[in-house]
């Protein structure tokens, strides 16, 4: 499974990215992240989220994975993040520079 | 009037219908604080004046068995009455933790962010009143709640529509967002935008809202510092990065690009010239709403230091007053003919407060076009059409 993830926006604008392939990343981290995906269901969830109505400085999320063939892109803003995937980013967002 | 009626006025009046009010009572009622005085503390006093005054006046009032001083009084109170709330969001993520355990006495807080995020919002209300007469985000004396402590190492400050959140940082490149007091103006400031402009948070017009939280959020600091458009930084977010990271701010208003140039974050991506204007897609930064504002940004501290003195007096309300003329879809070019419109009303056409709109503009690259020539534009098209 390849993933590659970046955060945009927020007060700052940053960019901070991270891309990360299960084959060489050790067991049970491999593990953990095949498991947040399927848990989030993430081949099931829409491309992109409405954006929201109101607010600002949200981040920005785009999660892009590759798996057994597939690959599908998310997109969404920081109040439309489902709870389900709020793990995943939250793993992801710690492996990110 | 019955004994505890309650004076309803329109909300569009507000406190500026209020303060319209002919004050008649010259006479002192009691001590040596005369009334006409008395009733302006109750307007505008901290909270502990207001409620001496506002007491004073009722028993006066009672005394005198007059009623009329103490209804204007009474009309003008919650119009004018600040209001402002800080919750702990005990570093959960999500909106569903919103807003989180309110906070007894912020004011008196020994924990930082409470503090800052609550004397933040209140210097924010107080220019809003006391330089532009607007009460509150919804110019109608909402409530201005701020949360705390939101999500894990949190690097953000966010505006969701109804409230400000604040993170504390990571500690390794940023600090607490509550630090920089014009990180606070800014958050606010998305809130009075949506109320008048209501800018869609995307592309260009996203690039002005984000340029107009700038703006108001760097007039709070200079307001606070009691300090000129010449003497001011015109930095945004200083003290918000840690000293780890070789950067003085997340932004600079006056020289756009230069903030911040570290090995692990960058460098401040931001164009000073139209001729810089970057197109990203939507996916990053909602079309770098936060990047092409530098455009603007720049055109106002131009203007307002090409005005001279306190920025917020002139150039603040020239573009203060341009807000609600703005609409969901404005760009640079609508912002730049719209400020040079509301400089020609409130300063007169052809001043020099309308000259340094353009000079402002032009500095970037936007040539503002009047509303006359705009006018004459479309008389010609139409008269071209008809030939």
């Amino acid at each position: 499974m390849l993933i590659h993830f970046e955060r945009t926006g927020g007060f700052a604008g940053l960019r901070t990215a991270v891309t990360l392939n299960t084959d060489t990343l050790p067991q049970d981290e491999a593990r953990k992240l095949q498991e947040m995906a399927d848990a989030a269901g993430f081949f099931n969830l829409p491309e992109k989220f409405p954006l929201p109505k109101r607010g600002a400085d949200y981040f920005v999320y785009r999660l892009t994975v590759e798996k057994d063939g597939r690959k599908h892109t998310v997109e969404v803003s920081e109040p439309a993040v489902p709870a389900e995937l709020r793990p995943l980013f939250q793993y992801l967002m710690k492996h990110a520079r | 009037m019955g004994k505890n009626k309650l004076v309803k006025i329109p909300s569009s009046e507000g406190i500026r219908g209020a303060r319209r009010t002919q004050m008649t009572d010259r006479g002192p009622i009691m001590g040596i604080i005369p009334p006409h005085m008395m009733k302006e503390l109750a307007k505008r006093g901290d909270q502990r004046q207001r409620d001496m005054a506002l007491k004073t006046l009722l028993i006066s009032e009672r005394i005198r068995g007059r009623r009329d001083a103490f209804a204007q009084v009474y009309v003008a109170m919650p119009a004018g009455k600040k209001c402002i709330n800080d919750y702990d969001a005990k570093n959960k993520e999500g909106e569903e933790y919103l807003p989180g355990n309110a906070i007894q006495d912020p004011e008196s807080s020994n924990d930082m962010a409470v503090k800052e995020a609550y004397n933040g919002a209140s210097a924010t209300y107080d220019m809003y009143h006391d330089v532009f007469e607007r009460n509150s985000i919804d110019d109608k004396g909402m409530c201005i709640i701020s949360s705390l402590h939101y999500g894990e190492k949190y690097n953000n400050a966010f505006w969701n529509g109804r409230q400000m959140v604040y993170g504390d940082g990571d500690g390794e490149f940023f600090n607490r967002f509550t630090i920089s007091i014009d990180v606070i103006g800014h958050e606010l400031t998305h809130g009075v935008t949506e109320y008048e402009a209501g800018l869609y948070y995307s592309d260009q017009s996203g690039a002005l809202n984000e340029s107009i939280s700038d703006v108001f959020g760097s007039l709070l600091k200079q307001r606070v510092l009691n300090q000129k458009a010449d003497e001011a930084d015109w930095l945004i977010g200083e003290g918000l990065f840690t000293s780890k990271v070789n950067g003085k701010a997340l932004r600079s208003m006056i020289e756009p690009g230069t903030a911040y140039d570290d090995p692990k974050l960058g460098k401040d991506p931001q164009p000073a010239h139209m001729d810089d204007y970057q197109d990203m897609p939507h996916s990053e930064d909602n079309g770098g709403v936060h990047i092409n504002s530098g455009i603007p940004n720049r055109a106002f501290c131009v203007t307002a230091i090409e005005i001279g003195g306190y920025a917020w007096e002139k150039a603040g309300k020239i573009w203060y007053a341009t807000l609600s003329r703005l609409k969901e879809t404005s760009d640079f070019q609508d912002a730049a003919n719209k400020t040079f419109q509301a400089a020609g009303e409130l300063f007169g056409d052809g001043s020099m407060e309308q000259q340094a709109v353009k000079k402002g503009w032009d500095t970037v690259g936007i040539s503002v076009v009047p509303s006359a020539m705009r006018a004459r534009a479309a008389a010609g098209a139409a008269a071209g059409a008809t030939e």
